[in-house]
């Protein structure tokens, strides 16, 4: 490294450690433009109709009231769509974690014949865009007689190669000699896997768990093609109905918002309860 | 070698497997339609077979309505019969027709007759109804495809125009003012026009503007369906005549008053008038009761009287499990004496024509509808009509901008090739 | 370690050939899943975009005849309103890339220097502000949308403040540009644009912007994944390190220098990363118009994702929704391969410009 010249005023130095005041100012704002909307939508929920018209940005209702909550429970099926997301969005969860690191195991661990073809065909299925399956997916449904069907709205969720990919990479990171050692003592490749190397993998099957729930429970387009009987709207397709004036026709802001505001609470829970995991794997998972 | 060998053997074992598992997932998800049973497994044709009834309710009143109906059908067939909403009609059905497994009795718009009845997805029953004969001629030729009688009507409504009688009298009308003319709508448009309320507002489509085409001796298609005149003079007088309208913000387009419809605008009184059809009863009794309103004939246009109707029918699949069944719902739900029930229930106007005037008498304020009944004219029903129509209504939505001669040009041109077919 | 390797291989084959078993069986349930629900479909969507599939019954019915490109052709050369809706999705879909993934790469790799280099205390707190938008549902998010932006709703009311007059947002099919060109003058087309078309639609069409309905999605979809990206960002930074930025301060180079010639470079992957995964998902907008406005106002959001859902199940015409579906496949992978060409690896590093950038650069090499 060349020698600091005498010269180098110390203003430089300081720019290394502290940060201006305006730096702060700025984030602050920032992040006040990105919580501002959830708040609003919040205090709407709360908001007769036509204050809601009247003062959008207000966020303190002047006449609070749950009246969007009770027509909102009182006029649809809101109820049946929170029990059918939650449903699904439990056996997506379980059904990938135990799938996903059986597969993740096997690619990482166990030397079969076809492991790299395999590996590939995983990979190149991630790149296929999901909207271009909307159509196929209801063809093969269909032809699968699982079309509106608990079936027909939790199995198809269950592929998932980027869970296969967190899998398989952690996987990987456990030390063989923990296996080694394993098969030694006499046990069966599904025997080490089941109780020696999956109870290590804890960290990445919360992972799983964790994207599994937000994905299934934020998944929309897969339920408009796979179902169409109403007790099995999900609260993505019952909440997309609303907005486009299922209810009765007109703006019912609080009430819209109100459902969305319920739906948001869940996969909220978990975010702040995860946080630090889930803003981890999201810049690892992706990256891969 | 012996790894070879070996190798080969297990992967035979393997591949084994696989199928195996695959097999297994299979029948899982493929045996019976997983946790939720899908009636119509029955299979039979005669009997038995429990109906489905699909329909797109405008609310909570139809829905009522018309699943008591049917209910009250099953106790006394003592067929299951079962009534389900659809969140969108137009998917639902094109989605139970790819399946197979459509609903046996379903609402159908004129538009989608061509389009089912073209690829045997509808069974023409309607010629063998009991009541075939009673139908309003207009409302038959709607459903009439190919010369052949596809599904009973089950009711219709046409557009009459819609007056707020309280911002009437204040801003000083009487009923003499009730415009008979497109001059007189006009003028009573500037005066009702109040700051940022207009005077009239409907819906940004051809299927509440077209009245005025028609009104001017205009139409999208010629009588016999077999020329597009979309880009005529008399229809470019007319989108001009609500262009000026729009224009001296006398007149408005429902969404860009910040409605969802007309009836909304209209009954939250972001507008005085507006161009509806006789369902805004229902909903104006639900949602916006307090407004004092009565019900006028459209005005004529320089070339006569002219409103549009709007008509659905009964459609029954093809591949119902039960065929029998579902015409004798048909037959019921369309008599005199249940179509009766259904106006009071939702205010839509009876299809078959002894009804019509037991209706007249039960609702006189609404008589502007039926009477309107005499010269309202169908939309286009060809098979891809609708899409041209839909194509025109967004290019509806810049008319106050725009220019009505290109806008209808383009339409023309989309029109030409579906008449053409 | 040897003698112990070898007892464990002393059963032999059989090991070798449970493990064959064992490693299908794992793995079994995902290729199935696999390919019934993400290949399978793909091959039957082909079959069916060159098929005459009316939608009743199964596509694999002995009726069912194969009319090869028709529908490819329909949609592209036709030129009737296949043509035209198509051009009109493109366009928008086209516009709605150009904003978002620019802004949204700019915006959150801004977020990340911020975040990560800047400031000491409370990171936690504002990289949590800055995600919480991507872990909601789209849906939820639409639904807030449409509040916001209403004619009466809060932006507008914010853009009152400033005595500006906002557009009733979802329901205004008027494109930025022509609003543009219109304040300055140039009212209608000029006569060359308006009648050439490509696609159906007129250049003068093609050049009308996004419309104010589109940008509210743009705005949205900016607000929802410039999280994500942040975060992505944040990893890439933390990976260079502070020395490098140390490196490049002693030899006088200032912070915005610095940022170009140093960071930047060296976040490229990460950098591609975020660029083809924005590429990729707006391509495929779908959800958010499904919500929100179905294409309208005057199709103006319409998407090819959308479109290819309309045309097949509310207007019962599956082939011309399946071929669009794949069309759509090729614009994605073809962009994708364009930008990886772009952003592609050099394997001689280009001659820094100035003095300063050299200094930079032969500290980094150091």
């Amino acid at each position: 490294m060349s020698t600091t010249p005498a010269t180098t005023p110390p203003k430089q130095r300081s720019r290394l450690g502290a940060a201006p005041w305006t730096t702060y100012l700025l984030l602050v704002l920032l992040a006040l433009v990105y919580i501002m909307p959830f708040l609003i939508q919040i205090s709407t929920s709360f908001k007769t109709e036509p204050e809601a018209a009247v003062n959008p940005i207000g966020l303190f209702p002047q006449n609070w009231t749950t009246a969007a909550y009770e027509r909102l429970f009182r006029f649809s099926d809101y109820a049946t769509w929170g029990m059918n997301s939650a449903i699904v969005t439990a056996f997506v969860t379980v059904g990938r974690v135990f799938f996903v690191s059986l597969a993740g195991y096997a690619l990482a661990r166990i030397p079969f014949r076809g492991r790299g073809v395999v590996f590939a065909l995983v990979i190149a299925v991630m790149a296929v865009p999901s909207v271009v399956l909307l159509i196929p997916k209801f063809l093969v449904i269909n032809q699968l007689g699982i079309y509106d069907s608990y079936a027909g709205m939790i199995v198809p969720l269950l592929a998932d190669a980027a869970g296969v990919f967190i899998m398989k990479n952690f996987f990987e990171s456990i030390p063989v000699s923990v296996e080694e050692q394993a098969r030694i003592d006499g046990a069966g490749v599904f025997r080490t896997f089941w109780s020696i190397v999956l109870p290590m993998a804890a960290p990445a099957v919360m992972t799983i768990v964790i994207l599994s729930f937000q994905g299934s429970w934020n998944e929309l387009n897969h339920f408009i093609v796979a179902t169409q009987d109403p007790q099995l709207t999900t609260l993505t397709k019952g909440v997309a109905q609303l907005a486009s004036g299922q209810l009765s026709q007109g703006t019912q802001y609080p009430l819209k918002l109100g459902a969305a505001v319920l739906m948001t609470i869940p996969v909220a829970i978990v975010f702040f309860v995860f946080q630090r995991r889930i803003m981890n794997v999201s810049a690892g998972a992706v990256k891969e | 070698m012996k790894t070879v060998r070996h190798t080969r053997g297990s992967r035979r074992l393997s591949l084994a497997a696989v199928t195996g598992t695959a097999a297994l997932l299979l029948t899982a998800c493929g045996g019976g339609s997983g946790f939720e049973d899908e009636g119509g497994d029955g299979g039979e044709q005669s009997s038995g077979g429990p109906i489905t009834v699909l329909i797109g309710s405008s609310g909570d009143a139809e829905t009522n309505a018309v699943t008591d109906a049917v209910n009250a059908w099953a106790e006394e067939s003592g067929t299951d019969a079962k009534v389900q909403v659809a969140a969108d009609l137009n998917q639902q059905l094109a989605q139970g027709f790819a399946g197979g497994e459509p609903a046996d009795v379903f609402y159908l718009s004129t538009d989608q007759l061509a389009a089912y009845a073209g690829n045997g997805s509808l069974e023409p029953y309607a010629a063998d109804l009991e009541n075939s004969g009673e139908f309003f001629p207009a409302l038959e030729e709607a459903f009439t495809y190919e010369d052949e009688f596809w599904c009973a009507p089950k009711d219709f409504s046409t557009l009459g125009l819609l007056i707020n009688n309280r911002l009437w009298e204040d801003a000083g009308l009487t009923e003499d003012d009730i415009p008979t003319t497109w001059e007189e709508l006009r003028s009573v448009a500037e005066q009702l026009t109040d700051g940022k309320t207009p005077g009239l507002a409907f819906g940004p489509e051809y299927q509440r503007v077209g009245v005025f085409f028609e009104q001017n001796g205009g139409g999208l298609v010629s009588d016999d369906g077999s020329e597009a005149t979309v880009n005529s003079a008399e229809n470019v007088e007319a989108l001009t005549f609500v262009q000026d309208m729009m224009k001296d913000g006398v007149a408005a387009w429902s969404s860009d008053i910040g409605a969802g419809w007309g009836g909304e605008a209209f009954g939250k009184e972001l507008s005085a008038m507006t161009i509806e059809g006789n369902w805004i009863a229902g909903a104006m009794e639900n949602d916006f009761p307090d407004i004092d309103y009565q019900v006028a004939p459209l005005p004529a246009g320089p070339e006569g009287e002219a409103t549009l109707q709007y008509t659905n029918c009964w459609g029954i699949a093809a591949d119902s499990d039960n065929i029998e069944g579902s015409v004798e719902l048909v037959d019921y739900l369309t008599a005199a004496e249940q179509q009766m029930a259904f106006a009071d229930a939702f205010g839509v106007m009876p299809s078959v024509e002894p009804a019509a005037e037991e209706w007249k008498e039960a609702y006189p304020e609404m008589a502007a509808f039926i009477d309107s009944a005499d010269f309202a004219r169908n939309l286009p029903t060809q098979e891809g009509a609708n899409d041209v129509i839909a194509d025109m209504n967004a290019q509806l939505a810049g008319l106050k901008g725009g220019n009505p001669q290109q806008i209808l040009d383009g339409v023309q041109q989309n029109m030409e090739a579906v008449v053409s077919q | 370690m040897v003698a112990r390797a070898k007892s464990s291989r002393s059963p032999g084959p059989g090991i070798k050939g449970r493990q064959q078993l064992a490693g299908w069986i794992f793995i079994s349930p995902v290729v199935v899943l696999l390919g019934l629900f993400l290949f399978v479909p793909v091959l039957m969507a082909a079959w069916v975009s060159v098929s005459d599939w009316t939608g009743r019954g199964s596509p694999f019915a002995a009726d069912v005849g194969y009319v090869g490109t028709e529908n490819y052709s329909q949609i592209l050369t036709g030129g009737g309103l296949a043509t035209q809706d198509f051009g009109t999705s493109i366009r928008n879909n086209l516009y709605y890339v150009l904003f978002v993934v620019p802004l949204q790469t700019a915006l959150s790799l801004f977020l990340a220097v911020l975040v990560s280099r800047r400031i000491m205390r409370g990171r936690g707190f504002f990289r949590t502000a800055f995600y919480f938008p991507s872990v909601t549902s789209s849906v939820a998010i639409t639904v807030l949308w449409l509040f916001l932006f209403s004619q009466s709703g809060v932006v507008n009311k914010i853009l009152s403040w400033f005595t500006i007059d906002g557009p009733n947002w979802f329901a205004d099919p008027r494109g930025v540009i022509h609003v543009f060109l219109r304040a300055v003058g140039v009212e209608s087309a000029p006569q060359a644009l308006a009648t050439n078309e490509f696609l159906g639609i007129s250049w003068w069409q093609w050049v009308s912007g996004p419309s104010m309905a589109m940008s509210a999605f743009i705005l949205m979809a900016i607000f929802t994944t410039s999280g994500t990206f942040m975060l992505l960002f944040i990893a890439g930074l933390q990976s260079i390190g502070p020395e490098i930025e140390e490196a490049a301060m002693m030899d006088r180079a200032n912070a915005w220098r610095r940022f170009i010639h140093v960071t930047l470079p060296m976040l490229k992957p990460t950098l591609f990363t975020v660029i083809t995964l924005g590429l990729i998902g707006t391509w495929q907008v779908f959800d958010q118009i499904y919500v929100g406005t179905q294409g309208g106002p005057a199709k103006t959001t319409l998407t090819p994702a959308y479109l290819s859902f309309n045309e097949a199940f509310n207007q019962g015409d599956w082939g011309e929704g399946a071929a669009i579906a794949f069309i759509l496949f090729a614009i994605i992978v073809f962009f994708t391969i364009v930008q990886r060409f772009v952003l592609r690896e050099r394997d001689t590093v280009k001659k820094p410009r100035t003095k300063r950038s050299q200094a930079v650069a032969v500290e980094v090499e150091r």
